[in-house]
């Protein structure tokens, strides 16, 4: 039976690890079978709740294969880079490297194919902020998409001399301030021509006609209602730890910032940092910090567990994916951003972890860091999204503007 | 021509800052103006961004003695602001002193203009002949 009501929606999140299906009465989770594509997968397991929607009634999100990776190329730290990183975070995408354009030619070339580079720099009537070193370093990336939002002065030679570039309005305006719009909606755009683009995902385009986003933007979007479902106190910070990349969501008012944007949550992604595709570069995280050693005793187990494969191993390192999370976004470690952790009131955590671990295994390790890393007593609350409600009024709000 | 304006460190006298900028304006700049407390990497940052040809940091607390001290340094780590012009003005020691010594100390830091409790339009007539003697009118 196809559904009639216009409030009726299937909220389908395909994950790296789980895909996560919400119809208007029940929410199911399962596993990915990673030997089937995607749809047949899907439809193997939730074919009945599919079948009973309209493509136009279902509505995709994914944060499957780790999302688009981008390269941004500014001109300084505390403008164009900044701005730029932002939005590319903000807008559900993964920044693999960012380089700062004066020292071009010091920086190495990634031998992966990035999905999108992100080129920025200059107000609009800056002259000559690009030369050759610039075309010189682009000739040797390897790159499926191009973009120049900077000085509007500096377009016509980069259109010249960088074949397919997009060129968009300038991220900074003459006042030195950031401008998200255009940067925001094509990199938001361009993660569904992606997926047209990878064959796996695009199938799923035969049982929705709805555009496809990206699970971060989607969560990001939902910030501003949480406390219509959760007992949230400000300031907090959202974390998903998710199979191949963690995704950390904060209130603005945690970050010593200036810069003024529309949405009051920023993103930050650790890109390999994650429970099962990313597990490898998790154990490596771990190794490298000399506080593992002492929270495994705390936790009672040795460092053989790394190197386990059980139930038991998993969730010790989702405890400590929390741990190396938050010493990263600590002055323990320098980071793109470093959040005023003390001032943090309530820790959200959504993703497949809110299956595995319990309130006290997470306060355990939350104690652990802020006695460990900030020496002190202080306790944010914790709350686990055990009903994924985040990603449902994030994906509800889309819906709501389509 | 443009000018990159600023209170540096933790120096939140914006009144001053914003009759600098109105200053700057009526003869003629353009100005960006980074408001107050503003970090010595973000005056060379915003230079970079606009491709400004002047730096005019101003202290009102006396801040500036200890961030100047870095100016040099910083300065190197740029490429391509070797003509930019560097100027400070406002009050620029905690207590009192010399103001010959505090200038001599300034431009040992890498300023090329310094005003020590100097009037606003005076320091700006010395940055007006200071431009025209640089480029040899």
């Amino acid at each position: 039976m196809v559904s009639t009501a216009t409030d009726e929606k299937l909220l389908i999140d395909v994950g790296s690890t789980y895909i996560k299906v919400c119809s208007p009465s029940t929410i199911e989770q399962h596993f990915r079978d990673f030997n089937k594509d995607i749809l047949d997968d899907l439809i193997d397991k939730c074919g009945n709740a599919v079948n009973q929607f309209k493509p136009e009634d279902i509505h995709i999100c994914s944060s499957a294969n780790g999302g688009l990776s981008a390269l941004i190329i500014g001109l300084s730290h505390n403008f164009s880079l900044r701005y730029a990183t932002n939005i590319a975070f903000n807008s559900g995408i993964n920044i693999i490297d960012t380089v700062l354009y004066q020292d071009i030619a010091d920086y190495s070339v990634p031998s992966d194919r990035v999905d999108v580079v992100i080129i920025v720099g200059g107000i609009d009537s800056r002259n000559q902020a690009f030369s050759d070193k610039l075309f010189n370093y682009i000739d040797n990336l390897d790159y499926s998409n191009i973009v120049f939002a900077g000085g509007s002065k500096n377009a016509a030679l980069l259109q010249q001399r960088i074949p397919r570039l997009v060129t968009l309005p300038n991220v900074i305006d003459n006042r030195l301030h950031i401008v998200e719009a255009h940067l925001r909606e094509y990199l938001v755009n361009l993660y569904q021509q992606d997926i047209e683009g990878k064959e796996d995902i695009k199938n799923l385009y035969q049982i929705t006609s709805n555009q496809i986003f990206s699970t971060p933007y989607i969560v990001n979007r939902a910030l501003p209602q949480i406390g219509d479902r959760f007992a949230v106190a400000s300031p907090f910070i959202l974390l998903d730890i998710g199979g191949a990349t963690t995704d950390i969501h904060y209130s603005k008012d945690l970050v010593e910032d200036n810069m003024v944007t529309e949405n009051e949550y920023d993103r930050l992604v650790f890109k390999r940092l994650g429970v099962y595709r990313s597990r490898q570069s998790l154990v490596l995280a771990a190794q490298s910090n000399e506080f593992v050693y002492e929270l495994l005793a705390t936790l009672n187990v040795t460092e053989n567990i790394l190197s386990e494969h059980s139930e038991r191993a998993t969730k010790v390192l989702m405890q400590l994916a929390i741990f190396l999370v938050l010493c990263k976004m600590s002055h323990f470690r320098k980071a793109y951003i470093n959040l005023k952790l003390l001032a943090i009131n309530s820790i959200v955590l959504t993703g497949g972890i809110t299956k595995v671990l319990t309130d006290e295994d997470i306060d355990l390790i939350i104690a652990f860091f802020y006695r460990k890393i900030l020496n002190s007593e202080h306790r944010p609350t914790t709350i686990l999204d055990l009903n994924y409600d985040i990603w449902t009024l994030g994906s509800q709000g889309e819906t709501s503007c389509q | 021509m443009k000018v990159v304006t600023g209170v540096v460190g933790n120096d939140i006298h914006v009144v001053a800052n914003r009759l600098i900028d109105l200053s700057l304006q009526a003869r003629g700049y353009e100005v960006f103006n980074l408001g107050v407390n503003t970090h010595l990497d973000e005056f060379f940052d915003a230079v970079v961004e606009t491709g400004a040809e002047v730096l005019m940091i101003s202290s009102l607390n006396g801040e500036a003695e200890g961030w100047g001290r870095e100016v040099k340094l910083l300065k190197s780590k740029y490429q391509g602001l070797d003509d930019l012009i560097m100027m400070i003005g406002g009050n620029l020691v905690v207590g009192s002193g010399n103001p010959e010594d505090i200038v001599s100390r300034y431009k040992g830091y890498g300023f090329d203009l310094v005003c020590h409790q100097i009037d606003l339009n005076t320091g700006l007539d010395m940055l007006q002949q200071f431009i025209a003697e640089r480029s040899g009118s």
